[in-house]
C-alpha cells in the first residue's frame, strides 16, 4: 500500500510473511515529516501487527524526532510479544542510531534480509505463529 | 598580519519544522565551503537541526512565536554556530551534557546528539530573555 504523499517522504506497507510487516522509508525523517511515520507505525500496530521491519536503507537522514517514533514503536511492539528491526545502510544515519545508543535497542543492522533473520529468530524462540497476538491491544 | 575576520552568514527563520530541512541545506552549503570532511558535515547537520527543533518546541510557549537566528561563523579554525531566539527562556544549569540518552522515546535525545555531535556547547538563557545555544565544529586540517 503506498500512503497519501504530505511532504518528501514516502511511506509504504508490505505484509512479508503473515506474522511479519515492514514499512518502507524513503526521503529524511525530521520533525517535519516524521509524523508521517509516527501515523504509518501506530496504524499497523493498531491492525495487530507486533512485528515490524523498517527499511530505512532509502533514508537519507533522522534525527531524535525520528528515533523516538522508532523507540516507541519496538516498545507497543514488545507489550505485544514481538519486536522490531531495522535495516539501515546510510553510514551517517547508522551514526545516529548509534551515538544516540539507540542501534541495539531498535535491532539495526544494514541489511533488509538480515534485518529479517534477526526477527524470524525471535520469532521462532517465542513460539511462532502461536505466540502471535499475545499482550496484543488490538 | 592579523587573521581574516570570519565569514558570517545568519538564516532568519519561522520556528516551523517545515524549514528544518532549508536549515539542513544550508548548514550543509556553508560547512562544505569551510574545508570541513563530509562525515562532520553531516554531524553539523544533525547537531544543528536538532538545536532548531528543540528551539520551535520550547522557546514560544505561551508567547506569540519569533524569527529564530542561525547564524555560522566560518574561522580559520572552527565553525561556530548559533542559534538564537526571543523566546522565554529558561535556567540554562538544568541541563547535564553527560547525562546518558534518554531511550524513554519520550524527547530529551536532542540536545544530548548535538552535545555528541559538536565539540563545544554552550547554553545561555534566563527565564524571559531568550536563548542562545552556541555550537562550536573545529576544522580538521
Amino acid at each position: 500500500m503506498v500512503r497519501p504523499r504530505m511532504s518528501d517522504l514516502r511511506i509504504s506497507t508490505d505484509n512479508i510473511d503473515g506474522w511479519l510487516q515492514s514499512i518502507r522509508v524513503d526521503g529524511e525523517l525530521d520533525a517535519y515529516t516524521a509524523p508521517e511515520l509516527m501515523e504509518a507505525v501506530t496504524q499497523i500496530l493498531d491492525q495487530g501487527a507486533a512485528w515490524l521491519v523498517i527499511d530505512l536503507r532509502q533514508v537519507d537522514y533522522i534525527d531524535s524526532v525520528g528515533l523516538g517514533i522508532l523507540i516507541g514503536g519496538a516498545k507497543r511492539a514488545g507489550e505485544k510479544n514481538g519486536d522490531m528491526a531495522v535495516a539501515c545502510g546510510k553510514p551517517n544515519v547508522v551514526r545516529v542510531f548509534e551515538v544516540s545508543g539507540t542501534a541495539q535497542l531498535l535491532n539495526v543492522v544494514d541489511d533488509l534480509t538480515r534485518a529479517v533473520e534477526i526477527l524470524s529468530a525471535k520469532h521462532a524462540a517465542r513460539g511462532g505463529c502461536e505466540a502471535d497476538g499475545a499482550g496484543g491491544d488490538q | 598580519m592579523p587573521a581574516a575576520a570570519p565569514d558570517v552568514i545568519e538564516l532568519h527563520l519561522p520556528p516551523d519544522p517545515k524549514y528544518i530541512a532549508v536549515v539542513r541545506l544550508t548548514v550543509a552549503g556553508v560547512a562544505s565551503r569551510s574545508g570541513i570532511s563530509v562525515d562532520d558535515v553531516d554531524d553539523l547537520k544533525v547537531a544543528v537541526c536538532e538545536a532548531f527543533t528543540n528551539t520551535i518546541d520550547h522557546a514560544f510557549r505561551g508567547r506569540d512565536p519569533k524569527s529564530v537566528t542561525i547564524r555560522m561563523a566560518t574561522g580559520s579554525a572552527d565553525l561556530r554556530i548559533e542559534v538564537v531566539d526571543e523566546g522565554i527562556g529558561f535556567d540554562p544549569s538544568i541541563i547535564d551534557f553527560e547525562k546518558q540518552a534518554d531511550l524513554s522515546g519520550k524527547g530529551g535525545l536532542g540536545l544530548y546528539l548535538v552535545h555528541q555531535y559538536m565539540d563545544d556547547v554552550k547554553v545561555e538563557s534566563q527565564p524571559g530573555s531568550g536563548t542562545r545555544i552556541i555550537m562550536t565544529k573545529r576544522l580538521a586540517r
